[in-house]
């Protein structure tokens, strides 16, 4: 399945791109100091070492990822305010987001994968980044740069491991 | 001794080989004098529970291993040593990781390096293994390699990054070289391994196939390079020549120096004029323009070449003496006995040369430019006289061509007309027939005073004849008229005769030409003769005597001629007293002696200074 190649590539770029858009004095902060505890995307249970992920299908991991993607097409605009790039996360999300979308429902074997709950459980979170204050401004996009990073590498392993299961072949040999 | 609580371990590394280990490393502080123990604890994100290292031996000491149960990716690990002795405990700086982010996996392994050949050139294969342990087949981690390449006596290593691909090429590669090869890994997002075992390769040896060629092309250039030298040695006098060219000598001739020492002066003199010049080609004289000459020797022995009119109004040389109006004198002028037959013509000839004087004097001021329009006729037969005082210059006037004269008058109408062309290109004047209008010749004739244009050979008068003209006192003049036939005469008619000097073949044969029937000079001889009267240089003697001899229609002038040559004898003091008077056709002799210049004569150049006067008949 070759969408799945291209989503991991995009996933991989857009991660690569935030990466690079970000300056040396985030990037430093980043690895060492703002390891953020809580992410807005707690509350998505992912699979959290290799045993887990191997053992999921790749529907959940198609779900988990969407979800993921899902959960971050609204915050990232707060991302913006900086360096350009920052601003194209956002549509970039959503193009990730449409393409899963479309992996799942072709590996979809008739079994709903996406209960209304996540909708709801988006809504209290939703908030979250929008009641701190704004003297916490730079902390916070920090903060919010940290969690981002970490989603975003897991959707991307989440879907290097998806394709690599449904395409062997692709780069995933030996 | 001192004994105190232990100093403050620091956590030094964590790092995880494959994503799903890892290992945390401290560095002890002091330990004060005592037995220190340390101990590592965790907690992870979210959570309050505090674990302590699973295992601390196996990775070595001062280590803490975490298995994969233990690690979990994505979470927050924070992670604190305590050092504890007999005194007290110490705790660590806490450090937090994220697994995912201390990824650092072990360099490649089972690198290999064959040389393998791309169409007679070798390259380098460089292949490898991805570390055992890194999970790259389910996609779990994604590795990323890099190898470098250099020559064994290099320092400089020369960088590849190969991607994710397991296979390397290397091309450019130096014959005979032993090459060192390393590869590393590095996760996606982590750190650089190190580099693996080094591999050595020696190339082969392609040396002679390269030189082989080398050597073919360097002896094939030497070769060529070799004989364009000897190319170059063997015409280098002409390259000489070509990049630096000889400074050509002055083309003057001068004086030749043996010809002075010879003592002959009639060669030195024949040196220093240009043969052929006039060139007297064997055109046909209708080609060529020839204006009338009006020879006039002036009493204080001064040529008064004028040019002539040849029409009945270029006659009308104004008979102003010897002043120095250097109008067209007719034979009027002259003192000789032409003078007195010519008392008719004197009138008109006053009238017009009044009129023209002062075009005469302008015409003597363009004589220098007529001298060197001369030389553009130097193809007409031309007989130009030079006066001795270079003032004024004979020139022939183009005419219609000879057989014209003889021709009908309609041929001459259309001779005429002819002429006109001629002289009109060769900006010469042309006489025109006699049979035009009174008015058109005076048109033309004055035209002819008038024309600057008027191309006026002029040769440069041989010695001898400048010297006949100093000598001569004869006021030799020649008006040559073609006029119709039955034209009637007009009293404006000149009396001067002119010879109109066809030209000179290439057999030394002067042909002259009346140009002017002026049979008026004659007295009253107006009549047109039929034919054209030739007068042809028949040759020159042994006296060096020009030779001329009528010819064509008309009247049979070879008295005249033999008369002028009895005449013309070593000098041209003596008129051609020649009594052909009786001729209604204009009877021209020229005679001249000529000397050894004859062969100037050639050019075409008659100096009719030296000529006797004309005769017409």
């Amino acid at each position: 399945c070759p969408l799945i190649q291209h989503l991991h590539l995009l996933a991989q770029r857009l991660f690569s791109d935030f990466e690079s858009s970000l300056q040396t004095e985030e990037q430093r902060q980043l690895n060492k100091i703002f390891l953020q505890d809580f992410c807005n995307s707690d509350y998505i249970i992912s699979p959290i070492d290799k045993h887990e992920t191997q053992r999921s299908s790749v529907l959940k991991l198609l779900s988990i990822s969407y979800r993921l993607v899902e959960s971050w097409e609204f915050p990232s605009r707060s991302l913006s305010g900086g360096s350009a790039p920052r601003i194209q996360i956002s549509p970039k999300l959503s193009e990730l987001k449409t393409g899963i979308l479309l992996l799942i429902k072709a590996n979809q074997d008739g079994a709903d994968l996406f209960p209304d709950s996540s909708a709801l459980q988006l809504a209290p979170y939703g908030n979250y980044y929008q009641s701190l204050g704004a003297d916490e401004s730079l902390r916070r996009t920090y903060e919010l740069l940290a969690c981002f990073k970490k989603d975003m590498h897991k959707v991307e392993t989440y879907l290097t491991v998806a394709k690599c299961r449904l395409s062997p072949e692709a780069n995933c040999t030996l | 001794m001192f004994h105190s609580p232990p100093a403050k371990p620091g956590l030094t590394s964590c790092r995880s080989p494959e994503k799903e280990t890892f290992t945390c490393w401290w560095k002890p502080g002091s330990d004060g004098g005592l037995p220190t123990t340390h101990a590592l604890y965790y907690r992870k994100e979210s959570s309050e529970t505090v674990y302590e290292c699973p295992d601390y031996h196996t990775a070595g000491e001062n280590s803490c291993f975490f298995n994969k149960n233990d690690t979990s990716i994505w979470v927050n690990y924070n992670i604190t040593v305590v050092a504890t002795n007999a005194l007290g405990r110490a705790f660590s700086d806490p450090v937090e990781i994220d697994v995912v982010y201390i990824v650092k996996p072990n360099p490649p392994e089972k690198v290999t390096v064959t040389v393998m050949e791309d169409k007679g050139w070798p390259f380098l294969r460089v292949s490898w293994e991805p570390p055992h342990k890194a999970d790259t087949r389910s996609g779990w981690i994604t590795l990323i390699y890099e190898l470098r390449v250099k020559l064994e006596e290099e320092i400089d290593w020369e960088m590849h990054l190969a991607g994710q691909q397991k296979m390397f090429n290397i091309f450019s590669l130096r014959s005979g070289g032993k090459y060192l090869v390393e590869v590393r890994c590095k996760p996606d997002h982590g750190f650089w391994s190190e580099w693996s075992s080094t591999s050595y390769i020696k190339v082969p040896d392609y040396f002679h196939r390269e030189k082989s060629t080398w050597i073919l092309i360097t002896v094939f250039s030497t070769f060529t390079f070799l004989i364009l030298m000897w190319l170059l040695h063997m015409n280098r006098h002409n390259l000489k020549h070509c990049i630096l060219p000889p400074v050509p000598g002055p083309k003057i001739k001068g004086f030749d120096k043996q010809l002075l020492k010879n003592g002959k002066s009639n060669q030195i003199f024949s040196a220093l004029v240009v043969p052929d010049f006039p060139p007297a080609t064997s055109s046909n004289y209708e080609d060529f323009q020839v204006e009338y000459l009006e020879v006039y020797v002036r009493r204080e022995q001064e040529l008064v070449l004028e040019e002539s009119k040849d029409l009945h109004n270029s006659c009308l040389k104004s008979e102003s003496s010897t002043s120095d109006c250097d109008s067209g004198r007719g034979s009027c002028d002259s003192h000789t006995l032409l003078m007195a037959k010519c008392r008719e013509a004197k009138e008109g000839e006053r009238q017009t040369d009044r009129e023209c004087s002062p075009m005469r004097t302008e015409a003597q001021r363009r004589l220098k430019d007529w001298e060197e329009e001369a030389l553009n006729y130097a193809h007409a037969g031309i007989v130009s006289l030079e006066m001795s005082s270079g003032r004024v210059k004979t020139w022939p006037s183009v005419f219609s061509p000879l057989p014209r004269y003889s021709s009908s008058p309609l041929d001459q109408q259309s001779s005429l007309q002819m002429a006109k062309q001629l002289s009109l290109s060769t900006s010469s004047y042309l006489t025109q027939p006699g049979h035009s209008t009174k008015e058109a010749l005076g048109q033309s004739y004055w035209d002819l005073c008038l024309s600057s244009k008027q191309p006026h050979l002029l040769n440069p008068p041989t010695p001898v004849c400048r010297e006949l003209q100093a000598h001569s006192d004869v006021n030799i003049s020649s008006i040559g008229h073609k006029r119709a036939p039955a034209g009637p005469r007009s009293p404006a008619l000149h009396t001067t005769e002119y010879v109109e000097v066809q030209r000179v073949d290439n057999k030394d044969t002067l042909l002259l030409q009346p140009v002017v029937q002026g049979c008026g000079r004659m007295g009253g001889c107006f009549q047109m003769p039929h034919g054209e009267v030739y007068s042809k240089v028949k040759g020159v003697d042994s006296d060096n005597v020009l030779l001329l001899q009528r010819e064509g229609m008309g009247e049979d002038r070879c008295p005249c001629v033999e008369q002028e040559t009895n005449e013309v004898t070593g000098s041209c003091h003596k008129s051609c007293t020649v009594s052909t008077t009786q001729k209604p056709s204009g009877c021209i002799y020229t005679a001249v002696p000529v000397r050894d210049e004859m062969a100037t004569m050639a050019n075409g150049y008659v100096d009719t200074a030296t000529m006797c006067t004309l005769h017409t008949c």
